[in-house]
């Protein structure tokens, strides 16, 4: 578990605080995504936990303990950080590379290289193939997944990344973000998340810390939350406009109760696979109805227009 | 100050001898070496431009030309006057001098020039060419511009290059700073050696920063010209 | 000719001016990259000291070699030591230029993933800077050694021998076949600097740099 308790930043000649009595709690094996516009601290935010940038007052407590009962670079070996511009050592192959915090602890040679072959297969790429490459090598998505298998080396239990997934394009991005979410499913981490962007953050977090210029925190909350009350005009609009279609991107059509389709129009366009709820309306706009019909366990239901009101009604928890 | 090692007589530095001595040894020193090191380098630059331009163009030249001129510009000095006086019709003199110049000069301004033609982002000269200019206007209006700040760092290290070979021309009568340098340590004069010696010193120093400002002030300017849209 | 110049080659004084030479340069050689490369690491903490150590390493380059040999003279006399002085000095600006810059320019995203991953300060420099400006690092050196070469022959004139004396002897006797052994051996001499050095840059730089350099010419 991470804490932050009443952290600020302040840099001498700055008028204004960086990071401002920042309180909040990351709970064991979920995503936080420290999310807001430039200059609201949040990359200084994620810095300060492994203390490459000192808090002015305040303090942040890993499971309990203050970050400072041991020395930075210890601390540092036992949080994975990954950056945006990844940082691959140029000079070392990308087995190299991913060995970097194993080698500094001590583990033998072969249980790095075990273990080099366990994340390269983790994230993606075939051992045999890459483990002997250097960066240059290596196309941006595929750095990327490196940049990800060496934070994870070490099996820490803290990770650390900032735009982990920023520099390529948006298909790659997506992809990779996919991965990460199922290897996330299986191994559990407590992960502090920044990043620019409100999409990632909805669809990366379990929580999510919205800040504002001046690094002040906005809202903390889960992604339904924060799109169903936000908590100030600052958190609507950046949430942006259309925060209600985003909520209905946080669910599947599998999820929906719906009516069987009996009865029904025989000419009603289909619904395939088991798209988000967004995606499902989008469909049905495009397609210019009103309702559609979904096969689920050999079943007929028919999935309406109305039927995605009241799932926002449902969560709206009001009358 | 006193000296470290003895040999001479009198103070280290004679002022008195400095304002004797200005209008009749030091001041011609100074210009005849300013003469002769902004004279190389001009004749140099005029040779080189269209050679330049030419191997930049021509790869095939590359190679051979950079092998060849990375191999000459090694060649001490010294070295290069003692094997220019003994072919027959050079000799002796300024003529000796002033050829070793070029020579020198020839080989970092080449060098410049076709690094500076290649700087140029070829996205920038195929625009040109799409905008419907001929070769020689994109060679005058884009490449050139563009290659300018590389070719003035070549101007640059030439001239300080050529400013100090030509203190060592002296050594073979080619006037200039150096021959105070060389009869003061005959004479066992030190007055004359340092005069010689800063004043050569200052003269390459405050060429290299003029330049250098020269430099800095095309840099920005090529920079936003260079940089892609 | 050739028969001339082989004689010259024979003569006891020449292995003599060859072998002072190659001791000259080697020691300034030696002397200035002991002082550039931990200069270069001191002022590596500042990014202002950095900036000032390449400024003034500059203007260093500038200086003509027999101005600064000269200048040696009258405070350091004649002889081995002043000539040692002065070419060590003249070594200096190129070596610390490409130390000093070398190490800023090894990209901030690295040295900043380094950190965050644990790595001391010490390690980051001895695992990550230095390898990576190494390449750069000896490009210096073989800039250096080359000159210090180079201006070696001019030793001559505050008595430091070497292959000067060769080419002085050469002009005084007005002998021909004295003058071009000089100077061949000296440029000789030169240019199987640039070589060894251009050598050993490569030995010095680390697999993962030429991959990437020989992937960008491809491009």
């Amino acid at each position: 578990m991470i804490e932050f308790r009443e952290v600020s930043k302040l840099y001498p000649g700055s008028r204004s605080a960086a990071v401002k009595d920042l309180s909040f709690e990351v709970p064991d094996g979920e995503i936080c995504v420290l999310v807001g516009p430039s200059g609201c601290g949040k990359t200084t935010s994620m810095r300060m936990i492994n203390r490459l940038i000192e808090p002015s007052s305040g303090e942040i407590l890993i499971d309990g303990e203050p970050n400072t009962s041991m020395s930075g670079t210890e601390l540092r070996r036992k949080i994975g950080y990954a950056i945006q511009q990844i940082g691959l050592f140029p000079h070392r192959t990308i087995a190299g590379n991913i060995a970097t915090v194993p080698q500094l602890l001590g583990w033998s040679k072969e249980r790095i290289r075990k273990r080099v072959d366990e994340l390269l297969e983790m994230v993606g790429l075939d051992p045999g193939d890459y483990r002997d490459r250097y960066p240059s090598e290596l196309s941006g998505g595929q750095q990327q997944r490196v940049g990800v298998a060496r934070a994870m080396a070490a099996d820490p239990p803290i990770m650390l990344m900032d735009e982990p997934f920023g520099t390529v394009d948006p298909i790659t991005r997506e992809r990779l973000q996919d991965e990460f979410l199922k290897i996330q499913q299986e191994i559990r981490k407590t992960i502090v998340f920044v990043t620019h962007d409100i999409d990632e953050a909805i669809k990366m977090g379990d929580r999510i810390a919205i800040m504002e210029q001046g690094g002040v925190l906005a809202q903390y909350d889960t992604p339904e939350n924060i799109l169903t009350s936000p908590a100030s005009d600052f958190v609507a609009s950046f949430v942006g406009e259309d925060r209600i279609l985003k909520r209905l991107s946080l669910s599947r059509v599998s999820e929906m109760e719906l009516e069987s389709a009996e009865g029904a129009g025989k000419d009603l366009p289909r619904i395939k696979g088991d798209p988000t709820v967004r995606d499902a309306l989008s469909q049905l706009v495009g397609a210019g109805v009103e309702a559609a019909v979904v096969e689920r366990a050999g079943e007929r239901k028919l999935l309406t227009l109305r039927a995605i009101e009241e799932t926002l009604g449902n969560r709206r928890g009001r009358t | 100050m006193t000296i470290l090692l003895q040999g001479f007589e009198g103070p280290l530095f004679d002022w008195s001898w400095v304002r004797s001595h200005l209008t009749s040894e030091i001041i011609p020193a100074l210009v005849g070496h300013v003469y002769l090191s902004f004279v190389s380098v001009a004749i140099a630059l005029v040779i080189s431009l269209p050679t330049g331009v030419l191997v930049a163009r021509y790869r095939k030249a590359y190679a051979p030309v950079t092998l060849v001129t990375g191999v000459l510009y090694t060649i001490p000095s010294l070295a290069l006057f003692a094997i220019l006086v003994v072919v027959p019709g050079v000799g002796v003199g300024p003529k000796a001098v002033i050829i070793a110049l070029v020579a020198y000069s020839l080989l970092v301004l080449i060098r410049n020039v076709v690094a500076g033609i290649d700087s140029v982002p070829p996205e920038t000269i195929d625009a040109a060419r799409g905008m419907g200019l001929t070769e020689g206007q994109i060679l005058l209006k884009v490449e050139l511009p563009l290659a300018l700040p590389v070719i003035i760092a070549g101007i640059r290290i030439a001239t300080v290059t050529v400013i100090g070979i030509a203190t060592i021309g002296a050594y073979i009568a080619g006037g200039g700073l150096g021959a105070l340098i060389f009869d003061g340590i005959d004479r066992s004069f030190p007055t004359m050696v340092i005069t010689g010696a800063i004043l050569a010193t200052a003269l390459a120093v405050a060429t290299d920063l003029l330049l250098l400002g020269i430099e800095h002030y095309f840099r920005p300017w090529a920079r936003a010209a260079g940089r892609r849209g | 000719m050739m028969g001339g110049l082989f004689r010259v080659f024979g003569r006891p004084e020449f292995p003599g001016a060859v072998a002072r030479h190659v001791e000259l340069s080697a020691a300034a050689l030696l002397v200035a990259v002991a002082i550039s490369v931990p200069l270069a690491l001191l002022v590596n903490r500042s990014p202002l000291a950095s900036l000032i150590a390449v400024n003034i390493g500059n203007i260093g380059r500038a200086v003509p070699s027999l101005a600064l040999l000269a200048l040696a003279m009258p405070f350091l006399g004649f002889g081995f030591a002043p000539s040692l002085v002065a070419l060590a000095a003249l070594g200096i600006p190129p070596i610390l230029i490409n130390a000093a810059t070398g190490l800023r320019e090894v990209s901030r995203e690295v040295v900043d993933a380094a950190r965050g991953m644990g790595l001391s300060n010490l390690q980051i420099l001895t695992h990550i800077q230095l390898p990576l400006a190494a390449p750069v690092i000896f490009a210096g050196i073989r800039t250096s050694a080359v000159q210090i070469v180079a201006s070696a022959t001019l030793a001559t004139f505050i008595g430091g021998g070497g292959l000067g004396d060769i080419i002085v002897e050469g002009f005084q006797l007005s002998s021909t076949p004295v003058l071009l052994a000089g100077a061949f051996t000296v440029a000789a001499l030169a240019i199987v600097t640039e070589v060894v050095f251009g050598a050993l840059e490569r030995v010095f730089t680390p697999e993962g740099l030429k991959v990437a350099k020989r992937r960008q010419a491809k491009r």
